[in-house]
């Protein structure tokens, strides 16, 4: 009996052999033997040369013992594929041009489908990175009678006691609250931006992450106020790489964060954040304290997100099902006024309420557009290599004469595609990283999670899938006809394949057909984008966007605790920027029209009706920059000072909605809305004293939401909405005749005396922020652009190489044509006809292609339909176009074929 | 696989008294490796031309693969040694299931010599 160690000992031993590693002990071996031989000849008396003489005579063939043994001892599978290898690369080398034209497609097309995959694998497929994510769940309080959007607040005494009854949860955890406003975490001298999330002690380990440093947060056993996490804090990699040098001692130390000193406990590891869908700013966690807050159901109560981990085969239903009767008795506890709204509970999964399902449709969208270039490039390296099969027919056949079996000659030109398309998967991923970092900032305005350029386990799994299935894909075929082909036609000299190179033509054209519809459809969806980005780009926005430039402040608000930032920081900057060489107006505003970030939403009550509305603050110089105009009433300007009457503007839609008079918007300028102190006995009410013509506010393609500003210039530290006016987010906007590259470093210069926070700001243009307005819709349309493009190049190549062979192969038949009388105008005809067939029957298939898939584009459609006529034309026009131009070219020197010449040839 | 194209393995095919049935020189290998106790090739070989009364004359060089084959099938084993001379070669001895192995193939071959010799005796 052999035993398995034996058995493992020796396959170890034969891949060794097989890649050669035991060559010099067989070597030794030999050399030995030959060496006792000759001493032991040596002996009986021969001379030196007749000994060694003897001892080569008598051992027999070196050579052929040699390899015998290396066949034997090897693995000859192995042996035999590290041959083909061999023989594939130095085919590989003798023909460069098709080498690389091969490589170069597969590379476009792997490389492709790589990258759409990395960015769908980062969003959809792992879109947490936590321990076995599919399990957590995002549990919130909802109002049946009120649907969408989760009820305010969420407090603690609810989740303690879902805590404490349900049975379908291993934990749960909740976040919230965090530290207030901007936070900088201050270190030797220089102010890092960081956002900071308070969680509950239990977040980590129910997320399955341990820090990669030091620990999480401790349970507190005792009742509220003993904490154990008092002015801890755990920080993201990020952060501790960043600003602290990612020192490793940092443990038990000190950071500060805005005026107060934390001590460090743990560091995450790399990748880890949390919320999931946190972007950009890197983050660190605090412990929630529970306070007074926490101890009463009511709208003064603290609210948190909370998330479970379900316990392991706990479907999500069952987990519904649990919670909803729990519900039933737990809502009973609210004040009568507050029940309904919170008497359910929404189970959803958290992976799930990442992402919405319109970016989920559009990214599996690409992805196909993505797999379908893939296939084209598969497809056209078919075609290159069936051509080339036929070129080899008389190398193959004649090794197949020698005595090669069929499966060896399939199996030797499997080979060859395997390493042609090796060689093009290591290029595609080089590409698709490059493409991913290329695109990121398109990326980050569509998707909304991160996407690192560096591939993952799941992406390599990806590249290996794609490279081998190309191979198989693109030799299948021609392997199998060359290795069927009949021997002796290809072997006689000269000797032309007739039959069978007419149905191989035929095979070949329905490729170049498939091809054309394919690209139909990519040129389709690439038409519908661009002619919806060209729609965005008409859609009047209600104001001026040429020569903006916009800063988003990183306002330190820490600095100016118990100050006033309106008087002490914005006004003196606004002060420099106003006179600054080339500036015509400059204003500050909460956020700019149509940029994504910071959005302040308002309810209030005006006269026992709820109102909502989005919520600004703005400088009198606003309207300047951006020419908004006055649909009634004034704007504010110098006059409103904190010491004149509060005054608010309002928006179209704002007026439109609660106006007094429902059919006299205009009715609205006059009347009183919010108050500004805190005050109860006086208020101070504002007067809305103009109202703005609408603008899109979030995006071009949806409607004007309700919006009040306020006037910036007459908040003070006692207005109700001065944290979240002032301290939160604020835009600098600047209008110049200089160019950007100018004043953006006078700047920038101007924020970093106000403030060294200030120096890191963003500034961009305000073109650039409506450009990324439309983020996702340019993401989709640069990435078609580069799929259509690629794919009629690919199509018009495939089309052109075929035709080109064809000619080539028939030069005599078309010779004797010729010489017989034939016009040469037929000749051309004949080739053009061939083309054209082939593109009508292609652009036939993709017309229908184009239509059925059509509906995959729609999320990001804007302004035309999924199966606009025109655009289908215009792609089909244009495919065929170019394809009988590839095709006029081989068909003309198909016409200009010398009689003479080509019977000669023969 | 495709053994059909590996260069079939050199039998023990030159000889003085015709071509060595195959199978045999395993035979002959292990034997000798009972009789001696652990060997280099050389040494193998020598004997094997020896013990046939120099009617065997083998190309030594196909004592190689028979011991890879041997070896491979746990018959028999390989260690780096030195040799008398003071070089250094390798040299092989019997396992415990070469030995069982020496056991049955006798047996085999005596079976079919029996049988052989019993046609021998009657075309006479």
């Amino acid at each position: 009996m052999r035993s398995l160690w034996g058995t493992v000992r020796e396959w170890a031993s034969r891949v060794a052999a097989a890649f050669g590693w035991r060559d010099r002990e067989m070597d030794e071996e030999l050399a030995a033997h030959l060496a006792i031989a000759e001493e032991e000849h040596l002996r009986r008396g021969m001379s030196p040369e007749e000994a060694r003489q003897a001892a080569l005579r008598e051992f027999g063939g070196v050579t052929q013992v040699r390899e015998t043994m290396r066949l034997g001892e090897g693995l000859p599978f192995l042996e035999n594929l590290r041959r083909d290898f061999g023989y594939a690369l130095r085919q590989m080398r003798k023909s460069p041009g098709f080498t690389a034209t091969v490589i170069g497609t597969l590379a476009l097309g792997i490389g492709a489908a790589a990258a759409m995959f990395t960015v769908v694998d980062h969003v959809l497929l792992q879109p947490a990175p936590y321990r076995d994510a599919g399990r957590l769940v995002a549990i919130s309080e909802v109002n049946p009678s009120q649907p969408g959007g989760a009820q305010w607040p969420l407090p603690w005494l609810d989740i303690e006691q879902w805590r404490e009854q349900s049975r379908s949860f291993e934990q749960i955890a909740y976040s919230g609250g965090g530290l207030d406003g901007r936070n900088f975490l201050v270190h030797h001298g220089t102010a890092m931006e960081v956002s900071a999330e308070g969680v509950s002690s239990n977040l980590f380990s129910m997320l399955g992450v341990d820090p990669t440093l030091g620990r999480g947060f401790l349970t507190n056993t005792g009742s509220a106020g003993a904490s154990r996490n008092n002015g801890t804090i755990v920080l993201s990699y990020d952060v501790w790489k960043q600003a602290l040098g990612g020192d490793r001692n940092i443990l038990g130390k000190p950071v500060q964060i805005n005026n107060k000193v934390w001590t460090v406990i743990g560091v995450m590891p790399a990748g880890f954040r949390y919320p999931a869908d946190t972007y950009g700013t890197p983050q660190v966690w605090t412990a929630i304290e529970l306070g007074k807050q926490d101890q009463s159901r009511s709208n003064d109560a603290n609210g948190y997100t909370v998330l479970g981990r379900l316990r392991p085969g706990v479907t999500l239903e069952a987990a519904r099902a649990e919670m909803a009767a729990l519900q039933k008795r737990m809502g009973q506890e609210w004040p009568a006024d507050l029940r309904q709204a919170h008497s359910h509970v929404q189970l959803e999964r958290y992976t799930g309420t990442l992402v919405d399902k319109d970016v989920r449709k559009a990214l599996l969208a690409l992805l196909a557009a993505a797999g379908v270039l893939w296939l084209i490039a598969s497809l056209n390296v078919t075609n290159l290599l069936l051509a080339r099969g036929t070129a080899r027919a008389r190398e193959m056949a004649m090794r197949r004469a020698l005595g090669a079996s069929r499966w060896r000659i399939v199996r030797q030109m499997m080979v060859e595609g395997l390493a042609l398309s090796m060689a093009a998967g290591a290029l595609g991923i080089g590409l698709a990283a490059a493409s991913v970092k290329l695109l990121a900032h398109e990326i980050s305005q569509s998707v909304p999670l991160p996407v690192p350029a560096r591939p993952d386990s799941w992406i390599l799994l990806a590249l290996v899938g794609l490279t081998v299935t190309s191979a198989l894909l693109s030799t299948a075929w021609p392997a199998l006809v060359t290795a069927r082909a009949p021997l002796e036609p290809a072997l006689k000299q000269g000797g032309l394949q007739s039959g069978q190179s007419r149905r191989h033509h035929r095979m070949r054209g329905v490729l170049v057909a498939l091809e054309v519809a394919m690209s139909l459809t990519l040129l389709m969806g690439c038409g519908l984008l661009l002619r919806t980005i060209y729609a965005l780009e008409h859609v009047p926005l209600g104001f001026r966007t040429d020569h903006i430039v916009v800063a988003h402040l990183d306002i330190p608000g820490y600095r100016y605790a118990h100050r006033d930032l309106t008087t002490e920081l914005y006004g003196p900057i606004l002060e420099r920027v106003q006179h600054l060489h080339g500036v015509q107006s400059a204003g500050l505003m909460t956020t700019v029209p149509l940029e994504h970030g910071f959005n302040m939403w308002l309810e209030m009550d005006v006269k026992g009706r709820t109102v909502k509305s989005m919520m600004k603050a703005a400088t009198p110089g606003v309207k300047n920059v951006f020419g908004f105009p006055m649909a009634a009433g004034r704007f504010f300007d110098a006059d409103d000072t904190p010491a004149s009457q509060p005054v608010v503007v309002v928006n179209e839609a704002f007026a439109r909605e609660y106006s007094p008079d429902k059919h006299d918007p205009a009715s609205i300028l006059g009347t009183k809305l919010i108050g500004t102190q805190r005050n109860k006995k006086n208020p101070a009410y504002t007067q809305v004293i103009g109202i703005l013509q609408d603008v899109h506010q979030g995006s071009i393609a949806s409607p004007s939401y309700p919006e009040v500003e306020v006037c910036l210039t007459q908040t003070t530290p006692n207005s109700t909405f001065y944290t979240v006016l002032d301290e939160i987010a604020m835009d600098l906007a600047v209008r110049t005749r200089e160019p950007e590259g100018v004043v953006v470093p006078e700047i920038r210069d101007v924020l970093r005396q106000a403030s060294p926070e200030l120096a890191g700001t963003k500034i961009t243009t305000m073109d650039q922020v409506v450009e990324d307005s439309y983020g996702s819709q340019r993401l989709a349309a640069h990435l078609l652009e580069i799929f259509g493009g690629s794919a009629l190049l690919l199509c018009i190549a495939g089309l052109y190489g075929l035709l080109a062979y064809v000619v080539n192969q028939r030069t005599r038949e078309l010779g004797v044509r010729i010489a017989l009388g034939a016009p040469r105008a037929n000749v051309l005809w004949l080739v053009m006809r061939q083309a054209g067939a082939m593109l009508l029957a292609g652009v036939a298939v993709g017309c229908g292609m184009a239509l059925a898939s059509g509906h995959l584009a729609q999320g990001f459609l804007y302004g035309v339909k999924a199966h606009d006529g025109w655009t289908l034309a215009a792609a089909a026009v244009l495919l065929f176009v170019s394809g009988m131009l590839a095709a006029y070219l081989p068909a003309r020197r198909a016409a200009g074929v010398d009689p003479m010449e080509a019977l000669r040839s023969e | 696989m495709d053994e059909a194209e590996l260069p079939g393995a050199p039998a023990a095919e030159a000889t003085a008294a015709g071509p060595l049935l195959q199978g045999t020189l395993d035979l002959m290998v292990l034997k000798t490796l009972e009789a001696m106790g652990p060997q280099h090739g050389y040494g193998i070989a020598r004997r094997i031309e020896q013990t046939s009364g120099d009617a065997l004359r083998l190309n030594q060089g196909t004592i190689y693969p028979a011991l890879l084959r041997l070896r491979q099938r746990g018959w028999i084993r390989a260690e780096w040694g030195t040799s008398d001379n003071g070089r250094r070669a390798r040299f092989y001895s019997l396992t415990r299931a070469g030995e069982a192995q020496i056991a049955e193939e006798t047996g085999n071959w005596e079976r079919v010599a029996a049988t052989m010799a019993r046609f021998l005796v009657k075309s006479e």
